[in-house]
């Protein structure tokens, strides 16, 4: 909470980012390099990430759907809001 | 409690709980190097270490053929029961992916 | 004291400084306490030059015991001196002069060593006077076995009468040759004397010569011993008499095998003990000297001190031959102990004290070496190596300036040996010192080591915010995501996404069919049973008739945890959610899902009878909108319903109904005519052709059927039953024929026959014929069946037929 309640209210931290964002779309890529397209949930501290609506994109491809998608943070190497 | 015990009960504030309602459920759980399984969460921790009843898994195997044409071989298993390591998982979904 | 009336004194002997630390700062061994007696016209602060402040005299207590003072020294003044500097240019010196002076003593221990303290005012004390004093009996025996005596300490040496030579202090040590001339003249003097010359033999310990440990002042006065006692000539007793018989062997084991084994003539006494390892030449002698004869005075050890001796007569007596072996053999010895007396000439030279410390700057050295491999120069080598610096103190590293004080490592080793005239109180006392300071730097070092951070927590602070390495074990949020309070959140600006979202849970809540919100609501009811169930794990023992205050307020505290725990699994529950509101009730939507289902019997356990007749009637009510009713309906053609929803039906039937059904046995007639008629409220249709529906319809029909038979039934209480049952059976009979299963074939229809036969026990004559009208076929399709089957499988068919038609007083054996 130390940075969070900081700069939160401007949105310029990565918390406070994630935060805000919550509710929206957003683009979710792996570092495998897979591409998860959905409703942003909920993240957590470990980037930890629930998704809502969740389209898998494999090479650009659609391949799956999901009503709620749960990503384990390691595995995330971006969350961009759409 | 409090804050899931109101009449209108909030969304999954985090994302682990979404995985706590998938508890008792038929889960989609995708693992690394191109894994997949399917079964009945019975347990899970923070790690995402989970255990599934009744999985079905399926291994994805890209078989390269002669004509340098990748043909994706499936490899199915069963399990009645299965203990996941949580740092192979990537991805847990509630219901089967359509 | 002074001449002039001054205070005489010197600065530096005043101002004791009792708090001056250890033994890393610049001692003053020389210091002597300050007597406090100086009431002079003189201020002391006047000529104060505050050096004494610099200087540490902790030890000077004991310089007494170091400096040999009277016991009345302590009161009086000591001497002055020969200092007359008044300006005190010689004291700032003065320790050095001393120092150097130590060290020179050091240099030249033996040849060259001062004159004992008699003779020279006071040397500066150097930790070795002990060495030079006559009395000094080294406390280090081991080498006094190497001279072949018994380590006897209380031999002091002054109270020898035979020992002329330890006043003869300084007289110059002798080589080898001259001490083989000086036997070589002896042999020449008169032998006769033989016995005669004998010390008195009361004299308690062998010739000190032998007697004493490598004392620097024996050592000294070692090579004159021929000239007055001519003791040397033992050898020549060895030679003609070499006395070892077969009894005295085992003592000589560890004998220098010199004796020539010859004359056995000779019989040796009873061994002595104190004389293994003895020089073998000296026992020989003496043994021979007092022969059997003397055998009686044998026993007393202390008398018979071996005047080895022997006059210059004993050797005239020999033959030639014998008196050249004797020479030979005299100056093989003599240089044997010459040799051996160099090689120990050092042997003492360390106290334990001194071994101590030694250990001590070792342990230091290890605590604190830095094993830095880059520093390989040879200085810095060196100046680490301890030894070299003592070896550098020791052997007159040049001082570049007078005043500069010894090295620690000299001061201390040099100057803090003394102390042990004092008594063992002394030595003891600085041995726990030294130990203690040991203790001290190992438990420093133990704990500089605990202190230093293993494998401390790597925290970067950075763009992303407070970034932690962890581990499997303890995985670090990487990021402090505020958590969403839903509700206090949706006023903020900028959260107009998130109060969208907010808007749409709330409307999936509304509609009750959201299926996370539906999950949530499950997982809190779960949380809250386990609570509940933890809860009765807690309950106080029960009460007893007597009074107890504190249980009885446990018990109300209990009650009161626990009643708030049941409003919180109610509320949970959502039964109380108004009916209709939303399309599907929020309780029956949570018995739509596995785990809502096998929620109930757990819940059952924690509610009251009131919650659970609400909680029957909720379901009765919505019995056409449970899961298990409204999607286990067949469709025409099809003889199973999919395996999920027979899974569901399976699991409604295990978990919920046993739970609806004991509840339902405890109800009166009232209420089972109550749901009953709910139940004709909403489409029976449906509700007759699922297995759940028609079991429910069974057991409120048989619950009833059994307060009939029950008796005591109130009277207003069964007409109402009967008319409700009537109509029932109306808005059933139509369905009647359709409320089985699949074909006959399938053989799942034992529920059906078990509702028939609640339904037709219940019935009039008249609502039995029209039941068996209705349900004739299906009837008459099973006998036909069950004639077909295995025996085994047939009767069960018909025994499941029979459950209804024996209801109605028929038997399926009247159809065949």
């Amino acid at each position: 909470m130390e940075n969070g309640s900081a700069a939160q209210g401007e949105g310029r931290d990565p918390s406070g980012f994630l935060s805000e964002i919550i509710g929206q779309g957003v683009t979710v890529k792996l570092n495998s390099g897979v591409v998860y397209k959905g409703e942003l949930q909920s993240v957590d501290g470990y980037m930890n990430i629930a998704l809502e609506k969740t389209e898998e994109h494999v090479n650009g491809v659609k391949k799956r759907s999901y009503g709620d998608a749960f990503v384990r943070g390691n595995n995330v190497m971006y969350i961009s809001a759409d | 409690m409090a804050d899931i015990d109101d009449g209108t009960s909030a969304p999954a504030s985090e994302p682990l709980d979404l995985v706590r309602l998938c508890l008792d459920e038929v889960v989609f759980v995708k693992l690394r190097g191109d894994r997949e399984l399917k079964g009945r969460l019975h347990a899970y921790d923070s790690h995402c270490n989970l255990v599934l009843g009744d999985v079905e898994e399926t291994v994805y195997v890209v078989d390269e053929d002669d004509e340098d044409e990748e043909a994706v071989k499936t490899i199915s298993k069963k399990s009645e029961m299965l203990f996941v390591r949580g740092d192979s998982v990537v991805l847990i979904s509630p219901q089967s992916p359509s | 004291m002074s001449f002039f009336g001054f205070d005489a004194t010197l600065p530096r002997d005043r101002g004791h400084n009792t708090s001056a630390p250890g033994f890393a700062q610049p001692a003053d061994p020389f210091a002597r306490p300050h007597d406090g007696d100086d009431d002079d016209a003189l201020d002391f602060e006047d000529t104060y030059d505050g050096l004494g402040d610099q200087l540490d005299e902790t030890d000077d207590v004991f310089n007494d015991d170091t400096f040999g003072a009277t016991e009345t020294a302590a009161s009086s003044k000591p001497a002055v001196g020969k200092d007359f500097d008044f300006f005190g240019q010689t004291a700032k010196v003065s320790n050095a002069i001393n120092e150097e002076a130590a060290r020179f003593t050091r240099q030249q221990p033996v040849r060259t060593a001062p004159v004992p303290s008699y003779t020279q005012p006071r040397p500066a004390r150097t930790g070795y006077e002990r060495y030079k004093e006559p009395e000094y009996v080294p406390e280090l025996q081991a080498d006094a076995n190497l001279w072949g005596t018994a380590p006897k300490r209380p031999a002091g040496l002054p109270d020898s009468p035979a020992t002329p030579s330890a006043p003869a202090s300084g007289r110059k040590m002798m080589s080898l040759e001259e001490v083989e001339a000086a036997m070589r003249a002896q042999k020449k003097q008169a032998q006769p004397a033989f016995q005669g010359q004998q010390p008195v033999t009361t004299q308690p310990q062998v010739n000190p010569q032998y007697a004493s440990a490598p004392s620097v002042q024996q050592y000294q006065n070692y090579p004159q011993q021929p000239f007055p006692g001519a003791p040397t000539a033992a050898p020549r007793e060895d030679l003609r008499q070499a006395p070892n018989g077969p009894a005295s062997q085992p003592v000589y084991i560890l004998q220098r095998p010199q004796a020539p084994p010859s004359q056995p003539n000779i019989p040796t006494g009873p061994a002595q003990p104190n004389q293994i390892l003895q020089n073998q030449n000296r026992h020989t002698s003496e043994q021979h000297r007092h022969g059997p004869s003397h055998h009686g005075h044998r026993q007393h050890g202390s008398r018979q001190h071996a005047p080895i001796i022997t006059h210059p007569q004993q050797l005239a007596n020999l033959s030639e031959e014998d008196r050249a072996a004797f020479l030979l053999e005299d100056a093989k010895r003599a240089k044997r102990n010459h040799k051996i007396f160099l090689l120990s000439k050092d042997n003492g030279l360390m106290t334990p004290q001194d071994k101590n410390f030694i250990t001590r700057i070792q342990l230091q050295q290890l605590v604190t070496a830095t094993g830095n491999p880059n520093e390989h120069g040879t200085d810095s080598a060196l100046s680490e190596d301890f030894y070299y610096q003592v070896h550098n103190q020791i052997r007159g590293g040049p001082r570049q300036h007078p005043g500069q004080p010894l090295s620690n490592f000299a001061q201390t080793y040099l100057f803090q040996t003394g102390g042990r005239h004092g008594g063992m109180r002394r030595q003891a006392r600085g041995g726990d010192n030294h130990m203690q300071r040991m203790e001290q730097q190992v438990q420093r070092a133990v704990e500089a080591a605990k202190n230093k951070p293993k494998n401390k927590q790597l925290v970067i602070e950075g763009s992303l915010g407070k970034i932690s390495f962890s581990n499997a074990k303890t995985p670090k949020p990487l990021l402090n995501i505020k958590r969403v309070e839903s509700g206090s959140d949706v006023h903020r600006p900028g959260s107009a996404a998130r109060a969208a979202s907010d808007r749409k849970a709330q409307k999936a809540s509304l509609n009750g069919g959201d299926r996370r919100t539906v999950l949530s609501a499950i997982e809190s009811v779960y949380s809250t049973l386990m609570k509940m169930e933890d809860h009765d794990r807690k309950m106080p023992p029960p009460l007893t008739d007597d009074i107890d205050p504190e249980l009885t307020g446990r018990h109300m505290d209990w009650r009161a945890e626990n009643q708030r725990l049941n409003d919180q699994l109610w509320q949970q529950l959502k039964v109380h959610e108004p009916i209709g509101a939303t399309h599907t009730h929020p309780f029956i939507a949570f018995l739509s899902y596995s785990k809502g289902k096998k929620a109930i019997p757990r819940v059952f356990r924690h509610i009251d009878h009131q919650q659970r007749t609400t909680i029957l009637t909720m379901i009765v009510v919505h019995l056409d909108q449970l899961d298990v009713v409204r999607n286990a309906q067949l469709l025409s053609g099809e003889t199973h319903l999919n395996a999920g929803i027979r899974e569901n039906v399976e699991l409604f039937s295990l978990a919920v109904m046993p739970s609806l059904f004991a509840y339902l046995s405890e109800a009166g007639l009232d209420i089972v005519t109550g749901v009953l008629g709910l139940i004709l409220g909403i489409n029976v249709d449906v509700v007759a052709r699922t297995r759940i529906g028609v079991s429910m319809l069974t057991m409120i029909l048989s619950r009833a059927e059994l307060i009939k038979q029950a008796g005591g039934v109130n009277q207003q209480e069964w007409e109402q039953w009967v008319s409700t049952y009537n109509g029932l059976f109306d808005a059933l009979e139509g369905t009647l024929p359709t409320i089985f299963p699949g074909t006959v074939n399938t053989g799942e229809d034992v529920y059906v026959w078990q509702f028939l036969a609640a339904i037709g026990i219940g019935a009039s004559p008249e609502q039995q014929q029209r039941l068996v009208m209705a349900v004739k076929d299906r009837v008459m399709e099973t006998v036909g069946l069950a004639k077909t089957l295995p025996p085994a499988m047939s009767s069960q068919r018909l025994a499941n037929v029979n459950l209804f038609m024996r209801s109605i007083g028929l038997d399926v054996e009247l159809l065949a």
